[in-house]
């Protein structure tokens, strides 16, 4: 019993001290504007953790897009309300399933290989090096990688709204003949800017901090050896998938669930 | 001749395993010293100290006259101004050419032209013998060459002490040899002071003027490499000649081979 509640203890106390380092890294990170040289280290990011990305959301955008219009039909047709299949793609995507599964895609994608690259500059001693060069690496390596993540998942996820609304119309309107004028008609009646891409925005910021937060802390503070940076990997797709779904729940239950 | 570094009375822990209890040691200006000792016995972390990554439970570390644990986060900086460090993996940045690496601390500590700024690095590229690999990314780079790069890095601001944690590990003999007479050569030409820390024993005696060996967490000898080599202590003995048994015993320690036998037999039988 004692043993149990030693070992419940010392988990608890480990867990608070790794919340406190992460948000010690945040702060010293984020402490100081970039100069011209940090803006384009913050371009070169953007181009690792949003360009890179891409594909793998057009193509999940497209298909998620296709299977909610083809699911969407067969469930309205039933009613005589096929017409409705545009506005219910597009909310459900910009209110639930762009943000999730973008973020979901990015952890899996940029999120890994952030927590992958500081890990392998840990155990190469690029980090130590730059310390001993007078650069601080939380300024140098991690400010620009966290700043590229909050700015690419947003827009990562637009993209996804527009390539998985855009899947919608070619099985709603071109293979199952809902006629075009319905789908888009109907998708602008619904579809409030401010109440539903609005709120979806803000959830993949939220998602955005939080996945590339993760992936940062768990890169930086991995053991150095080739298991503890495959195990910070592993804990960092983990942790972002669990922390994406809880906060999609509390942020849905404020913003639409009328708390 | 003058102290680079005073180490006094340090101890260092990791976890609950005391890495140095209580140890003493000076190294002089302008020599080159190796810092051996078997595997484990704190080499790296020694280093680590000298370099103030790292920060010692109790005693002090003097590097060139400054006390480390006295200084500012913005002191420390200008003092690692003054040092040069070669990582046991080079540690050269990755997403640089051999070029931008060796420039990379002239561009972080010295506001210089570029022209000027180019034509320093070309120089310790080729006081190196790699000005002709200065377009190679450290992937393209043998082993040999990323630390004769990390060397040249090392030495881009001109410092006044450089720290070397094991530069022969893993290279073949022609690699060790050019790495040999370059720490030499430099240590000479450029009047520097190197610490060197190593466990290849005739390559580092080969080249130091001094060998501090440690073991046990604390100093075991320090002289020069002729008196260490004829030395009398048993365990000074052990290491410089890379005796196989001895002060330092080659079992882990155990119960008795035949004891443990005879439980495990005894266990056998009991089992239906």
């Amino acid at each position: 019993m004692m043993n149990w509640l030693q070992t419940i203890g010392q988990q608890t106390l480990q867990r608070i001290a790794a919340l406190g380092g992460a948000w010690f890294m945040l702060g010293q990170a984020l402490w100081g504007m970039p100069g011209p040289k940090g803006l384009q280290r913050l371009t070169q990011q953007l181009y690792v953790v949003g360009v890179q990305s891409l594909v793998i959301i057009l193509v999940s955008a497209a298909f998620i897009g296709m299977v909610l219009g083809l699911q969407g039909y067969t469930l309205l047709v039933d009613y005589g309300s096929e017409q409705a299949v545009g506005q219910m793609v597009a909310l459900t995507l910009v209110r639930e399933l762009a943000p999730v599964v973008a973020a979901l895609l990015f952890a899996g994608r940029a999120g890994s290989a952030l927590t992958a690259e500081l890990g392998l500059m840990k155990a190469t001693e690029q980090l130590a090096s730059l310390e001993m060069f007078g650069v601080d690496p939380l300024h140098r390596i991690v400010a620009p990688r966290f700043l590229a993540g909050i700015i690419a998942l947003p827009i990562l996820v637009i993209i996804f709204n527009l390539v998985g609304i855009y899947g919608g119309h070619i099985v709603a309107v071109e293979w199952l003949g809902v006629h075009s004028g319905a789908y888009w008609g109907n998708m602008q009646a619904a579809v409030s800017f401010v109440d539903d891409v609005g709120n979806g925005l803000i959830k993949a910021v939220v998602f955005a901090i939080l996945v590339t937060w993760i992936a940062l802390y768990q890169g930086y503070t991995c053991v150095p050896t080739s298991q503890g940076i495959s195990e910070a990997t592993t804990r960092t797709v983990v942790y972002s998938s669990l922390v994406i779904l809880g906060f999609d729940f509390i942020l849905t239950a404020l913003m639409f669930g009328g708390l | 001749m003058s102290n680079v570094v005073d180490i006094v009375d340090l101890s260092f822990k990791r976890a609950d395993r005391f890495i140095f209890k209580d140890l003493n040691l000076s190294i002089q200006a302008g020599k080159v010293t190796a810092i051996m000792g078997p595997s484990g016995c704190g080499k790296t972390t020694l280093l680590r100290l000298i370099g103030g990554q790292l920060e010692p439970r109790a005693g002090s570390v003097k590097v060139l006259g400054e006390n480390l644990k006295d200084l500012t986060r913005e002191q420390l900086t200008r003092l690692r101004g003054r040092m040069g460090v070669l990582f046991q993996s080079g540690a050269l940045f990755t997403d640089l050419d051999v070029f931008e690496n060796v420039a990379f601390p002239l561009r972080e500590r010295n506001a210089m032209a570029e022209d000027t700024l180019h034509d320093e690095v070309l120089l310790k590229l080729e006081a190196v013998g790699l000005r002709g690999a200065k377009h190679l990314m450290p992937a393209e780079l043998s082993g040999g060459m990323a630390r004769r790069v990390a060397l040249a890095r090392a030495i881009a601001t001109g410092p006044e002490l450089i720290l070397y944690d094991e530069p022969f590990a893993g290279q073949d003999p022609i690699a060790m040899a050019v790495l040999q007479r370059l720490i030499k050569r430099l240590n000479d030409d450029l009047q520097l002071t190197s610490i060197l820390v190593s466990h290849d024993v005739a390559e580092a005696c080969a080249i130091a003027d001094e060998v501090i060996l440690l073991g046990r967490g604390s100093l075991l000898a320090q002289g020069s490499p002729e008196q260490l080599l004829h030395s009398d202590d048993p365990m000074v003995r052990q290491f410089m000649h890379g005796q196989a048994d001895g002060a330092i015993p080659f079992h882990y320690p155990a119960a008795a081979l035949t004891d443990e036998l005879k439980t495990a037999a005894a266990k056998q039988k009991l089992v239906p």
